[in-house]
């Protein structure tokens, strides 16, 4: 009764589902700057959707697909599609799954850093497949993000406050089960050795466990920016990459529904005051006021639209340390990482870069 | 425009919702309090007691009122100093007595009465001052001892001599005025208690022992450190009291001819009460005579009621203490949570549609078209300067600009690497210009207009201007003198660029999007100074045009630039030059070729443009979201224009990146070489300005020897 009576005031105090806090980089978020410090494994425009084959790494660049060694070496383009490329997933037998943004999701095989066709046809039915994951039975776990909007359009399905994704399991024979449904914006996928999977659901800042009989629960809750990737982790758990952070203005306009909508009507998606993968290039974004240079210098502490976060999650998948490049950095906007042999393969789709954070014997930042 | 924005415009032209957060930010809204609840106090008790709102209700309580008010303005004055005096109770009846028994039983001429009770009074005073003030004792354990001493002393007289001191033997017609014939309707107590608080609020209010007083209350320290004798300070109010409280004492003893054991008990219990309901605050420092009477009226207005109402015995006492604990309850939220309201509703914006911006896309014919030509500007004084925001140059060629410390620096040598303080200002030397005898006259934010000659004698032009006559706020001192120019006779043209806010806080004015800021005349002929263009979105740079009778101004948030002639046939009338920019536009400067340079201190971005469509949101976000999230103009980018006497742009200087030279707030054509000043940088930028002519300076241009 006086739950129900206060949840009616909240709108008034700014309080529970109204309230804009955002929570605080603290304890294994406290900032640093290892991302933005980060020896770089080589310069790609927009790399996404990175994946490993070997000593071979294969990361996307808009519509096309790049290879290129991890110890050195320049990407060489292996392969192109007809819509950018927005997520990919390698089996174990080298069956290379690759989402588009056209809605398409396709297959090739991998082969020594050669791609081929693959026997396998195209899944048509999706919309927005935002991430791939192969099980170890062969089946394939795929993210919708959203019904209404295509992968390129994540920014208005955000502001739009959105969540109609869903999670869907493709069996080897190519029959689709939906796992879930009415989730916004499932943006990463880890499949678990007993048949579930851990799913990154963007807008709500969290990450869930959906178990094989589509049953869901939260795995961690409250993160402080809207998570996108997961890798497998050597030493247990999983590797989170948090493309963009979340702020008090953004939650706030989120909650003023005719300036957001105004908003989405009349300007530019990249003028827009939301999330982004790059950091500011243009006068014409927005900027918030702890974000003026004083003495010709930018705060690396000041409210920025986007940001570079790693989180390495233990088997519990808590928080247990992270790798950052602040509003000062420019390798922001990671959405894919994959761990190689000792050392951490991230690709900052807004800082054009993939880099190599290195790791200590216990499978942490060294 | 929808209906809906239509309903924006007019609902943001019509309500003044500034208005608030200027009568909060007043120090006399702290008297808010007292006045609602003696009008709580008048609404309650006089629907619960018939006749007690009327002139006979009200009028029977006056004699004692006039008492009352003495002894709550003995306690508010201790207080105020941060004392307080249990002893008055006792100082009235030892003052009722003495009239009594000198006037009564021994006969003495009241007009030598009087002021014996009077001094007895302040002797009593004295000592508790000596103890308060010269030993520093405890103000509450002193007072009350000398409550109790004066009081078993009265007590003691009161024994022996009641009936002789109560029993009238002689007649004076000055004591017969006082006790029974009243001035305009009211009794002599009250008319000269009236006088009294008349007198106690000038000298609180204008006074340098006032000020004193509030001074040593407010902070002890503080007065000390600032030269203020503050043991005789307290002294002072302690005698004061006594000598207050005594003439209540001697009303008394005209009024009821008694003398009792009982007279006066309780008697600072209820001045205490007055005082604090009346908001003067226990702590010190804050309070006023004004507050005093109203306390005083409360409080008598309920006792009277509660004794109408016969409670039972104890019942009066009771209910004012109950009314004394919420006053101090009241008092202590009050002063904690005064500045958060404040906080919250200070800033109010308003509906602003600027028209839309031109094209700044790199490649197309816009005027505005971005280009990189300042991506490598020279920079002078790297680290060495913070916060020029207007450089100039003086005929020899030498740099000068203001700092955030309040300096004005100096920049010589070859290459002006050369740098020593020229002179210290004080507050943020902003815009600047030489006038014909060289001297250096600038525009100090928090300060006003400055000259300084050049063997660096520093004096004050003007800080003050014409009270507006319908603003909340005190315009008439200067907060914000902006940037400034000189008119071929001499007068002074120079912005304020708001009236609002600060130096510090002047980029909330362009959340608000309202015309806080105006142009100002300096007439140095007569000193005087005027106000001539009010109500303008942050005015900021000013250059004289060429004719002789205009200048060139811009509206920073407005994003235009304007021409007002000041003389000729014109003299009077605005024009618009450019009624859109790209950007936020700065100071203003002649450029060679005749122009005129502008600087746009930032760009405007499509979101904040249509935020300020919506007043709305943008006050709920200043109320929800932390000042360092807000929403500001896009001020990490700049860039330079040119600008001819009709207002079309010949030339425009871009810093793609922001990198070099992130924010351009000026900047001074000087023998071909462009100098740049930023408000919040640390440098000073110098562009080579291909073909310009290499041997015009500003100063021929304004001796009219040049363009």
């Amino acid at each position: 009764m006086i739950g129900a009576l206060s949840r009616l005031l909240d709108p008034l105090r700014g309080a529970g589902r109204h309230a804009i806090t955002v929570p605080p980089m603290d304890g294994a978020l406290q900032p640093n700057e290892r991302l933005e410090e980060a020896p770089l494994v080589c310069s790609l425009a927009s790399p996404d959707a990175l994946t490993l084959s070997g000593p071979t790494a294969l990361a996307a660049s808009n519509s096309k697909l790049f290879a290129f060694e991890l110890d050195a070496g320049a990407p060489r383009e292996v392969g192109a599609f007809a819509a950018d490329i927005v997520c990919a997933a390698l089996s174990q037998k080298g069956e290379l799954a690759v989402g588009l943004s056209d809605g398409r999701v396709t297959f090739r095989r991998v082969d020594a850093g050669a791609i081929a066709p693959s026997p396998l046809s195209d899944l048509a039915q999706f919309s927005c497949p935002t991430a791939l994951a192969w099980a170890d039975d062969g089946a394939l776990f795929v993210c919708e993000g959203s019904q209404t909007n295509p992968a390129s359009e994540w920014k208005r399905d955000l502001t739009e406050r959105g969540s109609s994704g869903s999670v869907w399991r493709v069996n080897p024979g190519g029959e689709a089960q939906r796992l879930a449904g009415d989730l916004a914006y499932p943006n990463g996928v880890l499949a678990l050795p007993d048949g579930s999977a851990i799913v990154s659901e963007s807008w709500r800042s969290r990450l869930i466990r959906i178990s094989a009989d589509g049953a869901t629960d939260v795995v961690v809750d409250d993160l402080p920016g809207y998570p996108a990737g997961l890798a497998r982790r050597s030493a247990g758990g999983a590797w989170l990459a948090l493309f963009a952070p979340r702020s008090q203005l953004f939650e706030f306009i989120l909650r003023e529904r005719s300036l957001r909508e105004q908003m989405m009507r009349e300007i530019d998606p990249d003028c827009w005051m939301a999330p982004a993968l790059r950091p500011a290039r243009s006068f014409l974004e927005p900027l918030q006021g702890g974000a003026l240079k004083q003495l010709g210098v930018m705060k690396p502490w000041a409210p920025s639209r986007s940001y570079g976060l790693v989180l390495a999650l233990d088997a519990q998948m808590r928080p247990e340390a992270s790798a950052h490049s602040r509003a000062n950095g420019l390798r922001h906007g990671v959405r894919s990482l994959v761990e190689s042999d000792g050392r951490l393969i991230v690709a900052s789709k807004g800082g054009d870069a993939v880099v190599s954070l290195a790791l200590d014997a216990r499978g942490g930042f060294a | 425009m929808n209906p809906r924005e239509h309903y924006r415009k007019w609902r943001y032209r019509l309500v003044p919702d500034h208005v608030l957060g200027e009568i909060l930010a007043k120090d006399w809204i702290d008297t808010a309090i007292p006045v609602v609840i003696l009008a709580l106090t008048l609404t309650v008790l006089g629907a619960l007691i018939p006749g007690l709102v009327s002139v006979r209700g009200l009028s029977g309580l006056s004699a004692q009122f006039g008492e009352l008010l003495l002894v709550t303005l003995a306690m508010t004055i201790v207080v105020l100093a941060g004392g307080i005096d249990l002893s008055i109770g006792s100082v009235f009846a030892l003052a009722n007595f003495t009239t009594l028994a000198l006037f009564n039983m021994l006969g003495w001429p009241i007009l030598l009465v009087i002021p014996i009770a009077l001094a007895l009074g302040g002797l009593v005073g004295l000592v508790n001052g000596v103890l308060v003030g010269f030993l520093r004792l405890r103000a509450f354990l002193t007072t009350l001892v000398t409550l109790i001493i004066v009081r078993s002393f009265v007590d003691m007289l009161v024994l022996a001599y009641a009936v002789k001191v109560a029993r009238p033997k002689f007649r004076s017609a000055i004591w017969d005025f006082i006790s029974f014939k009243s001035v305009l309707g009211l009794p002599m107590a009250l008319v000269v208690a009236l006088v009294v608080a008349a007198i106690a609020h000038l000298t609180l209010s204008r006074l340098r022992l006032g000020w004193h007083i509030r001074a040593v209350g407010g902070s002890r320290r503080s007065a000390y450190n600032s030269g203020i004798n503050v043991r005789a300070t307290i002294a002072t109010t302690y005698v004061i009291s006594g000598v207050l409280s005594a003439a209540a004492g001697v009303f008394y003893a005209a009024r009821l001819n008694a003398a009792g054991s009982d007279t006066g008990v309780g008697l600072e219990v209820l001045a205490l009460t007055a005082a604090v309901v009346g908001g003067t605050s226990l702590g010190g420092g804050r309070g006023s005579a004004f507050k005093a009477v109203l306390g005083a009226v409360i409080v008598l207005i309920v006792s009277n009621s509660l004794i109408r109402l016969s409670l039972p015995t104890g019942g009066t006492s009771f209910v004012l203490g109950l009314v004394l604990l919420a006053a101090v309850a009241i008092d202590v939220k009050w002063l904690k949570n005064r500045g958060k309201l404040l906080s919250r509703v200070y800033v109010s914006p308003t509906y602003l549609a600027l028209p839309p911006a031109p094209s700044t896309q790199e490649g197309s014919a816009s005027p505005y078209a971005l280009n990189n030509k300042l991506g490598q500007v020279e920079v002078i004084g790297l680290d060495r300067i913070e916060g020029p925001e207007d450089p100039i140059l003086d005929s020899a060629g030498r740099l000068y600009s203001g700092t955030r410390h309040g300096d004005i620096v100096r920049f010589s040598g070859p290459d002006l690497s050369e740098m020593e303080v020229f002179v210290h200002v004080g507050g943020h030397p902003l815009g600047m210009a030489f006038d014909r005898d060289e001297n250096l006259i600038s525009c100090v934010a928090g300060m006003g207009v400055y000259k300084i000659t050049p063997d660096r004698k520093v004096t004050k032009l003007t800080d003050q201007t014409n009270r507006s006559w319908f603003t909340v706020i005190d315009d008439s001192r200067m907060r914000l003198a902006d940037d400034l120019d000189i008119a071929p006779d001499g007068r002074i043209y120079f912005s304020e660029a708001t009236i609002r806010f600060d130096l510090s806080e002047w980029m909330i004015d362009a959340l608000e999007g309202r015309g806080n800021g105006r142009i100002i005349c300096y007439d140095p002929r007569n000193g005087s100074t005027r106000t001539i263009i009010p109500n303008l979105k942050f005015p900021n740079g000013i250059c004289m045009a060429r004719d002789g009778e205009s200048f060139f101004y811009c509206e920073t948030f407005g994003c235009n630039v304007s021409r007002y002639w000041f003389a000729g046939s014109k003299a009077g009338k605005r024009e618009l030059v450019i009624a859109s920019l790209p950007g936020y536009p700065d100071n203003i400067n002649r450029a060679s070729d005749g122009g005129y340079w502008l600087a746009l201190v930032g760009l405007r971005t499509p979101f904040f443009d249509m935020a300020l469509r919506d007043p709305a949101a943008r006050k709920r976000m200043v109320e929800r979201v932390a000042p360092d999230e807000w929403l500001f103009p896009n001020m990490n980018y700049g860039c330079v224009i040119k600008f001819d006497e009709i207002g079309r742009i010949t030339d425009c200087l871009w810093d793609r990146h922001g990198l070099n030279h992130p924010m351009i707030t000026s900047m001074r054509e000087h023998k071909g070489w462009l100098y740049l000043g930023g408000v919040s940088n640390n440098r000073i930028g110098r562009y080579r300005i291909p073909g310009a002519d290499p041997e015009w300076t500003a100063h021929a241009s304004y001796r009219g020897e040049t363009l």
